[in-house]
């Protein structure tokens, strides 16, 4: 049974959009594509305020961060996700650059759902997108009483 | 023996009016007038007798009026005191006067007879000793001359000189005696035996002569004087009766007569010449006189001496500062430099001991109490905030010092830091110990019976210098402050440089994590990027031909090694920062784990493995992993293309030490390049030969040097290599995280 709510992208760079972009192309998925290009505009998205104010209800499958972010970062957007009680059940998979320990350390005491270090060889960036993008987009199923279920 | 009526009689004695006896000695007589009209106001019973005239209160007796013109002229003059030979009443006198708010003073005596030594006959004398106080060498040579010079003068018995310490407690310098009294060449006698009136007596008039112990008290009539209604004041008066206890202590020394002269420095009683006579004994008033003079000289002559050796003790001990302080300033630390120069540390304060105690570590030298006192003693003064402190008396501070009196009864204090409880301590031992009275005080034929006696005197003083040691002296406790500034200058630079230091590092160690991590997200991107278009492309051009595949795939390769490169170098340096997680390791399951995850790069190749029985490690499980991973992956990719490729793996404990191995029969290398081995980026062969990032090594060396071990290379061209670590056991890390 696919759950065909939206997938977040957060992602500031337009090479590694463009690049992300084209992995979860090769997956297929039937899944709306939201991209938001910095932390604010996520948030706006998630709350459905601002720009998107008028956008249709509901959470997005899953969510896929990254971690340096301009205005609001990808720690702090899951920092507040995580700890409001009507967003915390939305998955959220941190993508980043970064293989620093304190990174990683910092994102699963906020409760990530999965941490992805976007490794150089293409192949395996595209493989870890399509991974990833099945299991939340596909497969997860949003827990039993959760506010809104895509169907 | 018990002290305390001796203490009775002297408190008696403090008490004593003493300048005001209202009697005088009758071995003169004493008239008192008013200056200005010169009528008699008071007068000494005796008087009338001794001088042959009628005399009675009132207008100047006509049997006096001999007088009048000289007294006269004495006073119209201003002069201070008035001293003359003169005819009264038909007889010659020896006339001394002096003025006191109470009216002019006049004592008189017989004159010298003319058989008597002249004052003419006295001046080479006082030359010749003079000569004599320029050559002595010490103290203790000129304190001899005068006594000497004294009893030639005055032919007593037995004649002293004393002087007196900070505290007021006498010592016998100096003794000419002619063996009919005791000795008491060194004896020592407390501050008590002579109460502060009387000191203030010794310096109101430098001599003063008993002629007759026995002598009966010939009182002034009348009592009070008629200006102020008070006894009249015979502070420097000769005849000046003397206390009723100094009659009874001149019996108990068994002596007839005494005189003392007083010697004054910088105004202060300094010492005492004190001379005693078996039987009664007279001194005329010009012998007197001439030992005033010698007294004079010998005062003036010892302030300079004091004031010379005062000077050069400053002057030694800031030489001796200086040199410890030179010593200091290049020692690798306070308490080494300070252990380096001890004997001049001891000998800058004349100390038998010191100690350190700095952050808490304690280093002693010489004789001084136990490493538990000392920090007591640090503690006690840090709670005080006590800068610098000294005593002669520990045992009145800290009662527990009681128990090591002998080796330290005296302490000098300095504090080295603001901070901490840091401090220098020098000791000195109880000075009872080092002290004898060479005398004989047991001397069969002397009397001991009464309350006041020297012997008693000497007994009193060494139950008060009891646990106490020589007092520290204004020029040593001088040093010690300078010395302390100095050191708390030294100290305080030292601190400053490392915190200097310290904040160095800190920023650049900041600044290094801050790159890497800029590094960590910034740099790998691109190299994404390039792979990732690159890999779009060619997936989009299936028509490229060969040449052009090449070429995307050439593009596609270079990035991804660079990227790698990336990766390594910062694993490299996060080695730098991470923490090390220390516990015992199985390094033969590390290995095993290294092997399985290397299977891959053999590609199928056969190797015939040897590993022994490896010794447990001590270590970080994971940074080790990754030193064995990248041993065995570098003996696997240099022994490619060998028929039979082998490799062992070994490791021997030893000494505290384990030396772990991996061997290869691979191509080897020039041992003349072992030591560029470790390196990064350093490369013995070609990349098309053996690809690699250069770093492997590098960071097996800086894993192991986290360790605190060491690495080793040994190869041979063709043959092989050996690469070899050894890393501290367990208990015998320096660095050690987890106690074990």
């Amino acid at each position: 049974m696919a759950d065909l709510r939206p997938i977040l992208l957060v992602e500031d760079n337009p090479r590694d959009l463009e690049l992300t972009l084209a992995a979860l192309a090769k997956c297929q998925l039937a899944n709306e594509i939201v991209v938001a290009r910095d932390g604010a505009e996520a948030l706006d998205y998630l709350y459905a305020r601002g720009a998107h104010e008028n956008r249709v209800p509901g959470d997005p499958a899953v969510v896929l961060l990254d971690l340096k972010l301009p205005k609001v970062d990808g720690l702090e957007v899951l920092e507040k996700v995580k700890s409001d009680p009507m967003q915390r059940q939305i998955p959220v998979v941190m993508l980043t650059s970064s293989r620093e320990e304190r990174d990683l350390l910092r994102s699963y005491e906020l409760g990530v759902n999965a941490f992805v270090v976007k490794p150089v060889d293409f192949n395996a960036f595209f493989e870890a997108i399509q991974d990833l993008g099945m299991f939340w987009a596909i497969l997860n199923e949003p827990p039993p009483g959760a506010r809104s279920n895509g169907i | 023996m018990s002290a305390l009526p001796y203490r009775a009689a002297l408190e008696a004695c403090a008490a004593e009016p003493i300048r005001i006896p209202g009697a005088i000695q009758p071995h003169g007589a004493l008239l008192c007038f008013d200056p200005q009209t010169l009528a008699l106001r008071q007068m000494s019973r005796n008087a009338a007798a001794m001088l042959g005239v009628e005399l009675a209160p009132g207008p100047l007796p006509a049997g006096l009026s001999g007088l009048q013109a000289p007294l006269r002229a004495w006073l119209e003059s201003g002069d201070v005191v008035f001293l003359k030979v003169l005819e009264v009443a038909g007889r010659r006198w020896q006339l001394q006067g002096h003025l006191t708010p109470q009216g002019a003073l006049l004592e008189f005596e017989p004159p010298p007879q003319p058989d008597e030594e002249a004052l003419e006959s006295l001046y080479p004398r006082l030359s010749a000793f003079m000569a004599d106080l320029s050559a002595s060498a010490d103290l203790a040579g000129v304190a001899r001359a005068a006594v000497r010079e004294i009893r030639a003068l005055t032919q007593f018995n037995r004649v002293l000189l004393y002087s007196f310490d900070e505290t007021g407690d006498g010592t016998v310098l100096a003794e000419a005696n002619d063996g009919v009294l005791p000795s008491y060449q060194g004896l020592r006698f407390p501050a008590s035996d002579i109460p502060e009136q009387a000191r203030a007596l010794y310096r109101l008039s430098r001599i003063r002569l008993i002629p007759a112990v026995d002598y009966t008290p010939c009182p002034i009539e009348p009592v009070n004087s008629p200006v102020d209604q008070a006894p009249l004041d015979l502070s420097r008066a000769g005849l000046r009766s003397v206390s009723p206890v100094h009659l009874e202590y001149m019996r108990n020394m068994g002596t007839g007569a005494s005189m003392s002269v007083s010697i004054l420095v910088n105004g202060a009683l300094w010492g005492l010449i004190s001379a005693h006579n078996a039987a009664p004994r007279m001194v005329n008033p010009q012998i007197r006189n001439a030992c005033d003079i010698l007294g004079q000289v010998l005062s003036m002559h010892i302030e300079t001496r004091l004031q010379a050796g005062l000077a050069a003790e400053r002057l030694a001990l800031s030489a001796v500062e200086q040199s410890l302080l030179a010593g200091l300033a290049e020692a690798p630390s306070l308490q080494a430099g300070l252990a380096a120069h001890a004997a001049e540390l001891l000998a800058m304060l004349r100390a038998q001991g010191a100690a350190t105690i700095i952050q808490g570590k304690v280093w002693i030298t010489g004789q001084t109490p136990d490493e538990a006192a000392i920090k007591a003693f640090a503690a006690d003064l840090q709670a005080a905030g006590e800068e610098q402190f000294e005593t002669d008396s520990l045992a009145q501070r800290w009662p527990q010092a009681a128990g090591f009196g002998a080796q330290a009864s005296g302490m000098l204090a300095i504090s080295t830091s603001q901070v901490h409880a840091d401090y220098v301590f020098w000791f000195r031992p109880e000075l009872v110990r080092t002290v004898e009275w060479s005398g004989n005080p047991v001397k069969a034929a002397e009397p001991v019976s009464g309350r006041l006696h020297p012997r008693k005197s000497f007994e009193m003083w060494k139950e008060r210098v009891e646990l106490r040691s020589a007092p520290w002296r204004p020029a040593e406790i001088e040093t010690a402050i300078s010395f302390r500034n100095a050191i708390q200058t030294l100290v305080l630079r030292r601190a400053e440089e490392r915190a200097e230091l310290t904040d160095m590092l800190e920023r650049s160690n900041r600044e290094l994590e801050a790159f890497s991590y800029s590094i960590s997200h910034d740099l790998r991107a691109p190299f994404r990027h390039i792979v990732g278009f690159a890999e779009l492309l060619s997936d989009r051009e299936r028509s490229l031909d060969e040449r052009s595949r090449h070429y995307v795939t050439t593009i596609k390769d270079a990035a991804v090694s660079a990227g790698r490169l990336v990766d390594d170098l910062l694993a490299f340096s996060q080695l730098g920062r991470s923490q090390l997680h220390k516990t015992r390791v199985d390094m033969a399951k590390l290995v095993q784990e290294a092997r399985r995850l290397l299977e891959p790069e053999l590609g199928g190749r056969l190797v015939q493995w040897r590993v022994e029985p490896l010794p447990d490690g001590w270590g970080d499980a994971t940074m080790l992993r990754q030193v064995w991973q990248n041993l065995l992956q570098n003996a696997i990719k240099y022994t490619r293309g060998r028929e039979m490729t082998r490799i062992s793996v070994g490791g021997t404990a030893q000494g505290g030490k384990i030396r772990y191995w991996v061997e290869d029969n691979g191509v080897g290398f020039e041992m003349a390049y072992a030591g560029k081995l470790f390196g990064v980026f350093q490369r013995l062969h070609r990349i098309e030969e053996f690809e690699g990032t250069g770093i492997g090594l590098a960071l097996v060396k800086r894993i192991v040097e986290r360790h605190g071990g060491t690495v080793e290379a040994h190869g041979e061209p063709g043959k092989g290599a050996r690469f070899s670590f050894v890393l501290p056991e367990a208990g015998h890390d320096k660095r050690k995280t987890i106690s074990g």
